[in-house]
């Protein structure tokens, strides 16, 4: 369970979070949406510990991000923005890499390795050096080792960007199934059709504040529209989306 | 922690041994060093070749048997003449012919001056040494035969040579080859440095560049630990490096006849292991100087530039060495590359170091090393890591 109260995160002048709280419980998908440059991002990496909130804290299973960031980061598994994989090594041994990392080892590693790859459909090219890998597989494998150490919450930051139709199919079925693993799943997107065709509950951003956040019916309700599209637009605002 | 650093350090040689970019330094340096000393050596034990006996053809020796037995005496080599003189220097078979006419012993009975001939070509560069010592054995030959004859009418022969030139030449080839060791430790020091520098680029600025740097940090590892790793694969490909350049140094060694010079350079396998003994802490420094100026910058590109301006350090002492040697003294052990320069030097030429002078060297250099990582981890610390200062 991620619970994030008043985070607050300045780059100099620049306000790129003012205030940000919310709840993402276990076994539901909350979605961050919000347009480009909203602070998604920044709030994100505030929430896994890569950069420290001025004000404000998140707790992630009882643990303190700015306490206590290194029991923070045993217990998520993040797809950042833009998440590098190693070229010259293979899927299996990126994998592998963040799975040691996380203290693993010997049979029960390989056998989660094994579990994944054949999860995310990548038997093929589990081999091969990801070089060549297009951005689908590519995205597998960095999905593949953020959760290699079968965290209780997921973060993922954008994680359909630059896929293709059947990639973000293949995306869209992970998450589901991490849910139903009764994993806390926190993702983030720009793209309304996405959100709503996954999040149990939505959060609104713009302009580094929350502006609404409920179930994709309660935001509805709120904005007295139909369509969640018209909702976003009419919570967003019109400058919001410039 | 340990199994964590263990899984950095192994990932991040298996992706420095795949980056053809990194082996091929980490492989070829080691190899370039020593070819090149080799091949100046041996240039150097050519040219000392040349004081070898002169050789000269005579062409009518019966003429003048006083002038052969004086060249004999001298040292030269006297050989049978070819058929055709001229077509024979021409053609650069020979350097130089001597040619005594019949008429020589008359002339030199009767008090005139006797004719001979010296046939070269004075174009082919590769000659003149020949040449030249050819006419100053003749000149002293003249000499020597006009001072007897003052000699025989009682007047001093100084007369004749109102100045002497004594010329007095330094440049030994001894010498040179000398400084041509200071040049091989060069090489052995710069191995340390030039081995590990693409894996310091890729394991820091580069990690950034693909931005495989975020999710790195995001592990639930020291960031200490991973410096620690990132730096033990460094110092273990500059450590490589400078055992393979040893090696291939004493390889190229065996070719290049270092009697003729009269270096000598001691390269048995007790001096081998003190060489490594003293050049392991300076691929510490090498790979915790390199981490933390490759930490500095934004870009692979970036961090190539700072650190081929850096290289230029551990060449300074042996260029500054090979221009102007010094006596070694204690403080300069205290000063990385400067030490191990001539340290290293001074045991292939198996002169003695002493005990202190070691330990100065090794403990001098294992502090800074420790300073750049103590820096390096400070760095990885700051939130800016990822986005490059």
């Amino acid at each position: 369970m991620i619970i994030a109260t008043g985070l607050q995160k300045r780059f100099g002048d620049v306000v790129a979070v003012e205030d940000v709280t919310f709840t993402a419980e276990d076994g539901k998908i909350t979605g961050l949406l919000g347009p480009n440059g909203a602070g998604k991002t920044s709030a994100m990496r505030m929430l896994y510990g890569l950069v420290a909130p001025d004000n404000g804290t998140a707790i992630i299973d009882g643990h303190d991000v700015r306490k206590d960031p290194q029991s923070v980061r045993r217990v998520i598994g993040v797809l950042p923005d833009a998440p590098g994989i190693y070229p010259r090594l293979t899927a299996r041994e990126n994998i592998r890499y963040f799975g040691r990392l996380h203290g693993m080892s010997g049979p029960r590693l390989e056998g989660r390795i094994n579990d994944l790859i054949d999860l995310l459909d990548m038997g093929a090219v589990a081999d091969r050096r990801t070089a060549g890998f297009s951005q689908g597989e590519r995205m597998k494998v960095a999905i593949a080792r953020a959760i290699v150490h079968d965290p209780r919450n997921v973060m993922l930051d954008e994680p359909t960007n630059g896929l293709d139709v059947m990639s973000t199919r293949a995306m869209r079925h992970l998450i589901n199934r991490l849910r139903e693993e009764g994993r806390c799943v926190l993702f983030s997107s720009h793209v309304m059709q996405e959100v709503s065709a996954l999040c149990d509950r939505i959060v609104v951003i713009a302009a580094g504040r929350v502006v609404a956040q409920g179930t994709p019916d309660e935001l509805r309700a709120q904005a007295g529209t139909d369509s969640l599209e018209d909702a976003f637009v009419s919570i967003v605002g019109a400058e919001g989306l410039v | 922690m340990l199994n964590q650093m263990m899984a950095i350090l192994q990932k991040e040689l298996r992706d420095g041994i795949r980056d053809r970019r990194s082996l091929m330094s980490a492989l070829l340096f080691p190899l370039l060093g020593p070819i090149l000393c080799a091949v100046l050596l041996n240039t150097v034990a050519n040219s000392s070749a040349r004081s070898k006996p002169l050789e000269l053809s005579v062409v009518g020796a019966e003429n003048a048997p006083s002038l052969v037995a004086f060249l004999f005496t001298n040292g030269v080599e006297i050989q049978a003449p070819p058929p055709d003189p001229e077509t024979a220097v021409r053609d650069g078979k020979l350097d130089v012919v001597l040619i005594i006419p019949e008429d020589y012993g008359e002339r030199f009975r009767s008090g005139q001056s006797a004719r001979v001939e010296l046939v070269v070509d004075n174009s082919r560069s590769s000659a003149r040494h020949n040449i030249s010592r050819s006419k100053k054995m003749l000149q002293a030959w003249s000499s020597q035969l006009a001072t007897l004859r003052l000699l025989a009418r009682g007047v001093s022969p100084e007369l004749l040579q109102p100045v002497k030139i004594d010329e007095v030449d330094l440049s030994t080839p001894q010498k040179l080859a000398a400084s041509l060791l200071d040049m091989i430790t060069m090489f052995v020091i710069l191995a340390a440095f030039f081995c590990n520098m693409y894996l310091a680029i890729d394991a820091t600025a580069g990690e950034r560049e693909r931005r495989s740097l975020e999710p790195l940090l995001i592990n639930p590892v020291d960031r200490d630990v991973i410096v620690l790793g990132k730096w033990g694969a460094t110092v273990i490909f500059g450590a490589a490096g400078v055992m393979m350049t040893l090696v291939f140094t004493t390889i190229t060694m065996g070719f290049v006849p270092l009697e003729d010079i009269g270096v000598r350079i001691s390269l048995g396998p007790p001096v081998i292991g003190a060489i490594l003994l003293v050049t392991m802490p300076l691929t510490f420094l090498a790979g915790a100087m390199q981490l933390l100026v490759a930490s500095f910058a934004r870009s692979f590109k970036e961090a190539q530039t700072y650190i081929s301006l850096i290289l230029f350090l551990p060449m300074l002492p042996g260029i500054a060495l090979t221009m102007s040697p010094v006596k070694t003294e204690d403080w300069m052990m205290m000063v990385p590359m400067l030490s191990q320069q001539l340290l290293v030097s001074d045991m292939m030429r198996g002169d003695p170091t002493g005990v202190l002078r070691h330990a100065l060297a090794i403990i001098s250099t294992m502090v800074i090393s420790g300073f750049f990582l103590w820096w390096t981890a400070r760095l990885f610390r700051k939130e800016t890591i990822v986005f490059g200062r």
